[in-house]
C-alpha cells in the first residue's frame, strides 16, 4: 500500500523526519519498501518567477522573449515557446545551472543571436504528474523568488508499505496514524463528520444472509452534480497513493477507503429496480462486472442485488449497468460489514482482487461503517452538492465479531521475552493502542482489544504487541541453555556428506534440477511408473513430479552439450515420488557420464568413456557399504539392451545401471551416455569393522584359465567359487577375458588366479592340488567350464 | 733393473688411464696390468727367479704398484661413472612445470556446499537431521499450522495443488509438525530441503530451498532464539561484528514473529542496489511457536515454549558467493557450477 508522509501527517504528526519515521515504522512491524518524493529531487536552483514583459522573438516567432522577476535586481531573460504564456504570470524558473528531471541541464542557449538565461517549466520538467500542457501556472499570491520544492511540498513522500496479513487495520491512512500515535505516545481521537441527513433512504433494503453480511448501511443522495471536477488537493493524494481518477462520486469512495480503511460502492439510484437484497447467489445468475467480464455465479457467493439483476458480488466488484457515469444525479451509497471468509472465497474463486475485497478479507472495523459513510456524504454533497437522506441500516448485533477479554501476566511475559518490563510502561502502552484495561492487579491484566484489531486473541498476541513497541532490537540476547540431548549419530550411518563426496573426488558435478519434469520425459524414461500431476503447473513442461532423476540428468547434458561442454560426469540426489504417501517419496542417486575419460591433456590418450568407468564410480560408492550388490543383466525403457543391469542388493533390485538406449539418444539428440540410479536407502548403513586374525605363512596362488560359453555371467561363476567356502580360500582374482583366436565362436577364455592361505603352516602341493580340482570339478559340472 | 721395469709400468698406467674414454676400455686396461694374464700378476708369478734378497724388496714394489694403479683405476672408474650418470640425468630432464596426469575433481552444488555448512553449524550445538516429504496434505502444510482454509496467508503461498487436499509443500515447516507428532519435547531439531511456490520471474524459481529449525523446551525464550541466530549469521558470513537486525512481521505459525535483517554485505550497510539501498538485507523469518500449534500436536504451551526459524538458502549462497542471478542455481550450466569445484 502506498501512503503520502504529508496526508499521514495530517492524522498524526510526530516531531520526527520523514526518514526516521518511516524507519520506525519498519522497526515496529509495517514494512516500508520504499520512500520516494512525489517529485524526483533537483540539482540547482528553482524558484518561482512572474513574466514582467514579453515580446515575439524578433527570427523565431514561435517563441517568445520574457522579461523574468526571479525576487533579484536584475531581470532574467528567457525564451519560451509556451502558449499559455501572460503577462504578470508567476510561472517556476530553473536558473542556469540547475539539473532537472533526467538530468536535464539549464544552460545558456543562444537562439538565433538571442541569449536565454534560464527555463520556465512546465510539469514533465520538473518531474511532476503530467496532467496540464504548457508552462504551470502558479496562484497570484505565491511569493516571488521562493523556493519551488518548498513551496509546492515536492518533499512530500510516497510511502510503499508492506503490510503483513494480520494487520488489516493499517491498511488506510487513520490505520497508520493509530499506529504512529500509539508509538509516540500522541493523542488520537477519531474525527467527527456532520451531515445534515433528510428523510428516509429512497430504497429499502433486506439482509438474507446477516452471518455474511452482520451490517448493511445505505443512504440515497439525491440531486448532485457528477460533472464538476475533483479538487486539486483530493485528486493529488489519489494520484501520489496509486488511484487512477473517475468521475468525482467515485473519487470520494475511493478516497474514503484510503483515508478511513472502509471500503464503500455507489450506485445510480435510477437504474435500480424495486428493492435490495443482502444473499447469496441464486443458480445460474450471471453478472457483467465493472471491468467488462462476465461471470455465472456460484451459490456460495454473496451477493447484492434488486428486483431484476445481480448489483455486485458483495465487497469485491459492482455490476456495469448500475454504476454511476457523468450524467448521474440520484445515487446510493452503500458501506457494509462483510465477513472475512465469505469475501476471501468470492474474490479468490474467480480470481478477481480489487482494494475492497483486499480489505474485507484481511477484516475491516466494524466500527467504521457509519463513519465512512458519514465521511463520504460530506465530501459528496460538498464537492456535488445534492440532499443527502438518513442512514438505512441493517445490523444483525449477534452476528457481529465477539471481542473477548484476554488475560496476561507479568509472568509469561518474562517467560517467553526473558526480560521484565515496566508495569506502568506496560499499561501506557495497552492503552495507546486502544485496549480497554478491564482489570488489573499489580501484575496481571484482563482487557478487551479494540474493534480493529482482529489479530489480538491470545495472551501471545499481547505479548507481541509488547515486544513490538518495546522494540524488538532492544530485547535481550541470550544463550540456549536447554533441556535438550546432544544430537546422537551412529558409526553405522553413511552420511550424505560422504557419499557426494566419493563421486566428487571422481570428478563428478552435482547438480539440482526441478522436481517437475515434461510428460514427454516422464513417457520416455519411466513410462510404467504412476505420473503424478500438478493441477496447476508453471507450464506443461513442469507439470508432472519426477519418478526418476534420469530426465533431469538427462536435461543437464542436452543444455551443457549445446553450449559445447561435452565431457560431463554430473550427479544428483534427490526425492522422487511414486505416490504422494510418505512413504512414496524416496530419495534416488542417479549419476551419468558422457564424453572422454580423460579431459583433453598432454599425459593422457583421448580415449570414450563406457560402461566400465561409471561400473567403477558406482562400485567404489558402494563399498562404503560393505553389502555384496550383484549386477544381473536386464531390461530397463531407457536403456540399451545388451548395456543394461539391474542393482541387486539381499534380493531386491536398488537400482539401474546401463548405457542410455539408441531410441532414447536420438530423440533428444544426445550422445552416447552411461548412467545409473540408485535408490539412497540402500547406501544408508556401513559395516562395523570386526578384526579377523591374518596368517604369517606364505600364501599360494594358483593360476587356470577355462573355456566356457560366452554367455555365463562371470561375476556368477566367481560368485559361485566364493559361495563353496574351502578351507584356506584367500580371494579369487579375475586377470584376464579373452574372445577370438584359439577360442572357439560362441566360447570365452577366463583367466583366474586361486589364492589359498593356512594359519597354521605353508600348504603343501598335495593341498592346493585337492583345492583348485575341487574348484575345477565345480566349475565343470556348473558351467561346463574346462581347462583350457 | 727391474725396479726400473716397474717405474716404467707405473707411468704407462698412469699414461693409459688418463687416455680411457669408457668404462669398457677401462676394464681391458685393469685386465692387461692386473688380470690373470696382465704385466704385474705376470711378474709377481716370475718373482722366485729372484734371488732370496731381492724377492721380497721385488715384491713390495711390485704390490706398491699394483695399489697404486688400483686406486688410479677405481678413480678413473668412478669419475667414467658420474658422467655416465650425468648423461642419464640430462637424458631423462622433464618440464616440471607441466601439469599432472590427473582427472578433473567433481564438486557439489552451491546450494549444498551452503546447506552444509549451515547444517554442521546447527550440529555442533546439539541439533538433530530430520527429513519430511515435498508432497504434503492440506493439514501439515496449512492447517496444523495455523493457517485455516480462508486466512488470507494463505495467499501469501501461492500454492501448487496435486489435488484438493494435496499440495507441494510451500515451506519446510510442515516437517515441525511431522516431528512433533512423533517426538516428545524437549525437541531441537533442523531440517532442509525443497520448498515450492506458484512463481517465476527474474528474483523467483518455482523451486527453492530452505532450512528450518525448532526447538522446544520449558526454558526456551526469544532472546535465545535472538542469541542463536545472530551467531548463526555472524558465523556464516564470518564476520564477529556482523550487524543483525530484528523485526516484527507475520507468520500464522508464530506469536510473537520476527524477520531478521543483516547489514548489507555488498556494501557494508551504506546502501547499494542489492539492499535495494536501504542497508539491510532480509534474510530470515522466525518467531516463537504459536500456541495453536503446539496445541494442534497436543503439547501443552503453558509449560514448553517453540521456538522456530526458517532460512531460504538460495538467499544466503548468493549473498555469501555474489551470485547475482537466482536462475544460475537451476541451470546446471558447468561453466556457473565448476565454479565452486
Amino acid at each position: 500500500m502506498n501512503i503520502l508522509s504529508n496526508w499521514l501527517r495530517e492524522w498524526a504528526n510526530p516531531n520526527v523526519t520523514d526518514r526516521i519515521l518511516v524507519e520506525h515504522l519498519t522497526m515496529v512491524g509495517l514494512e516500508v519498501d520504499s520512500i520516494t518524493p512525489i517529485v524526483p529531487a533537483f540539482k540547482g536552483v528553482v524558484v518561482v518567477g512572474q513574466i514582467i514583459s514579453y515580446d515575439k522573438h524578433p527570427y523565431a516567432d514561435k517563441f517568445n522573449l520574457c522579461q523574468v522577476d526571479v525576487g533579484e535586481e536584475k531581470k532574467l531573460q528567457i525564451i519560451c515557446g509556451a502558449k499559455n504564456i501572460r503577462l504578470g504570470l508567476k510561472v517556476i524558473v530553473a536558473m542556469v545551472g540547475s539539473q532537472l528531471l533526467n538530468g536535464l541541464e539549464v544552460k545558456i542557449v543562444n537562439l538565433q543571436g538571442v541569449k536565454s538565461f534560464g527555463l520556465i517549466c512546465s510539469e514533465s520538467e520538473l518531474g511532476m504528474s503530467d496532467l496540464s500542457q504548457g508552462i504551470v501556472e502558479l496562484e497570484d499570491n505565491t511569493p516571488i523568488g521562493k523556493d519551488i520544492r518548498e513551496h509546492l511540498n515536492f518533499d512530500n513522500y510516497i510511502i510503499e508499505l508492506n503490510i503483513t496479513p494480520n494487520r488489516g487495520d493499517c491498511f488506510s491512512v487513520l490505520g497508520i496514524a493509530r499506529e504512529v500515535s500509539a508509538n509516540y505516545n500522541l493523542a488520537f481521537n477519531l474525527p467527527v463528520f456532520e451531515v445534515l441527513a433528510q428523510g428516509d433512504c429512497a430504497i429499502s433494503t433486506t439482509v438474507v444472509d446477516t452471518k455474511s453480511c452482520p451490517k448493511y448501511l445505505t443512504r440515497s443522495i439525491e440531486n448532485i452534480d457528477n460533472t464538476v471536477k475533483t479538487p486539486k488537493w483530493m485528486a493529488d493524494k489519489l494520484v501520489y497513493s496509486g488511484q487512477q481518477l473517475h468521475t468525482p462520486v467515485v473519487d470520494i469512495i475511493n478516497f474514503v477507503l484510503l483515508e478511513l480503511g472502509q471500503p464503500m460502492h455507489v450506485f445510480d439510484l435510477s437504474k435500480l429496480k424495486g428493492n435490495i437484497e443482502v444473499r447469496m447467489a441464486k443458480r445460474d445468475e450471471h453478472i457483467e462486472l465493472l471491468n467488462g467480464t462476465t461471470i455465472k455465479l456460484k451459490e456460495d457467493i454473496l451477493v447484492v442485488a434488486d428486483s431484476n439483476l445481480v448489483l455486485s458480488i458483495a465487497g469485491v466488484m459492482g455490476n456495469m449497468s448500475s454504476s454511476t457515469q457523468n450524467n448521474s444525479t440520484n445515487i446510493l451509497l452503500e458501506s457494509a460489514f462483510f465477513e472475512l471468509v465469505s469475501i476471501s472465497g468470492n474474490s479468490r474463486s474467480y480470481g478477481l482482487h480489487t482494494d475492497s475485497s483486499l480489505r474485507f478479507e484481511r477484516g475491516v472495523d466494524f466500527n467504521m461503517t457509519e463513519l465512512a459513510m458519514n465521511r463520504a456524504t460530506q465530501l459528496i454533497v460538498k464537492i456535488c452538492g445534492g440532499r443527502a437522506s438518513k442512514i438505512s441500516a441493517c445490523i444483525d448485533k449477534s452476528a457481529l465479531p465477539k471481542l473477548k477479554p484476554i488475560t496476561i501476566n507479568q509472568e509469561k511475559i518474562k517467560k517467553i521475552l526473558g526480560l521484565e518490563l515496566d508495569v506502568k510502561w506496560i499499561e501506557q502502552k495497552f492503552t495507546n493502542l486502544g485496549f480497554k484495561i478491564l482489570q488489573q492487579t499489580n501484575n496481571s491484566w484482563t482487557i478487551i482489544p479494540p474493534s480493529f484489531r482482529f489479530d489480538i486473541r491470545i495472551p501471545a498476541d499481547l505479548i507481541e504487541e509488547l515486544a513490538r513497541l518495546y522494540g524488538y532490537d532492544k530485547l535481550p540476547v541470550q544463550k540456549l541453555s536447554l533441556e535438550a540431548n546432544i544430537n546422537y549419530t551412529s558409526e553405522a550411518d553413511i552420511n550424505q556428506y560422504d557419499i557426494t563426496q566419493s563421486l566428487v573426488n571422481r570428478g563428478y558435478q552435482e547438480i539440482i534440477t526441478y522436481s517437475f519434469i515434461s510428460e514427454k520425459y516422464h513417457n520416455l524414461i519411466n513410462p510404467d511408473a504412476r505420473k503424478i500431476r500438478l493441477l496447476n503447473p508453471i507450464s506443461v513442461d513442469m507439470s508432472i513430479m519426477r519418478s526418476s532423476l534420469i530426465p533431469g540428468l538427462l536435461q543437464t547434458v542436452e543444455s551443457n552439450q549445446r553450449r559445447k561442454h561435452t565431457d560431463a560426469r554430473f550427479f544428483e540426489i534427490g526425492l522422487c515420488f511414486d505416490g504422494i504417501e510418505v512413504d512414496e517419496q524416496s530419495n534416488k542417486l542417479a549419476a551419468i557420464v558422457t564424453g572422454n575419460r580423460f579431459s583433453a591433456q598432454w599425459a593422457a590418450n583421448l580415449q570414450s568413456l563406457d560402461f566400465f568407468d561409471i561400473k567403477a564410480d558406482l562400485e567404489s560408492l558402494l563399498m562404503l557399504t560393505g553389502s555384496e550388490f550383484y549386477f544381473e543383466s536386464g531390461q530397463h525403457v531407457a536403456l540399451q539392451k545388451g548395456q543394461t543391469a539391474q542393482i541387486i542388493l539381499n534380493g531386491e533390485q536398488v537400482g539401474w545401471i546401463g548405457a542410455l538406449s539408441p531410441m532414447v539418444q536420438k530423440q533428444l539428440s544426445l550422445p552416447n551416455c552411461y548412467l545409473f540410479e540408485i535408490d539412497l536407502a540402500s547406501i544408508k548403513l556401513r559395516n562395523i569393522i570386526k578384526y579377523k586374525a591374518f596368517s604369517s605363512y606364505q600364501q599360494s596362488r594358483r593360476d587356470i584359465a577355462l573355456v566356457l560359453d560366452e554367455v555365463v555371467p562371470i561375476a556368477k561363476l566367481i560368485q559361485s567359487v566364493k559361495a563353496m567356502q574351502q578351507q584356506y580360500f584367500i580371494d579369487i582374482i579375475l586377470f584376464d577375458v579373452y574372445i577370438g583366436e584359439g577360442i572357439k565362436l560362441g566360447k570365452k577364455s577366463v583367466a583366474l588366479s586361486l589364492i589359498y592361505q593356512s594359519l597354521e603352516g605353508t600348504l603343501t602341493e598335495g593341498e592346493l592340488n585337492t583345492k583348485v580340482d575341487e574348484v575345477l570339478a565345480l566349475m565343470y559340472t556348473q558351467y561346463s567350464a574346462i581347462l583350457r | 733393473m727391474v725396479s726400473d721395469l716397474i717405474d716404467a709400468i707405473l707411468d704407462r698406467a698412469k699414461t693409459s688411464i688418463e687416455k680411457i674414454q669408457n668404462l669398457q676400455e677401462l676394464e681391458d686396461l685393469r685386465v692387461s696390468f692386473l688380470g690373470k694374464k696382465g704385466e704385474l700378476t705376470f711378474l709377481l708369478k716370475n718373482l722366485g727367479k729372484l734371488s732370496k734378497e731381492q724377492r721380497p724388496q721385488m715384491g713390495g714394489a711390485i704390490n706398491q704398484v699394483k695399489v697404486n694403479i688400483q686406486t688410479l683405476l677405481t678413480d678413473k672408474k668412478n669419475y667414467l661413472e658420474l658422467i655416465v650418470l650425468e648423461k642419464r640425468l640430462l637424458a631423462e630432464k622433464i618440464d616440471v612445470s607441466l601439469p599432472g596426469r590427473h582427472v578433473e575433481m567433481g564438486g557439489l552444488h552451491p546450494i549444498t556446499i551452503t546447506l552444509n555448512r549451515i547444517q554442521s553449524l546447527f550440529i555442533k550445538n546439539g541439533f538433530e537431521i530430520v527429513t519430511g516429504p515435498e508432497i504434503e496434505d492440506d493439514f501439515h502444510n496449512f492447517t496444523a499450522l495455523n493457517i485455516p482454509k480462508h486466512h488470507p496467508a494463505r495467499t501469501m503461498h501461492d500454492t501448487f495443488y496435486i489435488d484438493k487436499k494435496t499440495v507441494l509443500r510451500t515451506h519446510t515447516s510442515p516437517v515441525q509438525i511431522r516431528t512433533l507428532e512423533n517426538q516428545n519435547p524437549p525437541v531441537r531439531i533442523i531440517t532442509s530441503g525443497r520448498v515450492y511456490r506458484f512463481d517465476s520471474d527474474i528474483t523467483h524459481t518455482p523451486m527453492f530451498h530452505q532450512i528450518e529449525g525448532l526447538i522446544v523446551d520449558k526454558y526456551a525464550n526469544f532472546a535465545q532464539l535472538k542469541g542463536l541466530l545472530i551467531d548463526l549469521l555472524r558465523t556464516y558470513f564470518e564476520k564477529e561484528v556482523l550487524k543483525v537486525r530484528f523485526r516484527p512481521s507475520y507468520f500464522p505459525f508464530t506469536e510473537p514473529s520476527a524477520e531478521a535483517d543483516i547489514e548489507c554485505v555488498m556494501c557494508s550497510g551504506k546502501g547499494c542496489r542489492v539492499c535495494k539501498k536501504t542497508g539491510w538485507l532480509e534474510v530470515l523469518g522466525c518467531g516463537v511457536v504459536h500456541p495453536n500449534v503446539l496445541s494442534s500436536v497436543n503439547i501443552d504451551s503453558e509449560v514448553y515454549t517453540g521456538l522456530a526459524f526458517g532460512i531460504g538458502i538460495e538467499r544466503l549462497s548468493m549473498l555469501r558467493y555474489s551470485v547475482n542471478d537466482l536462475r544460475l542455481f537451476f541451470e546446471n550450466d558447468n561453466r556457473f557450477l565448476r565454479q565452486f569445484r
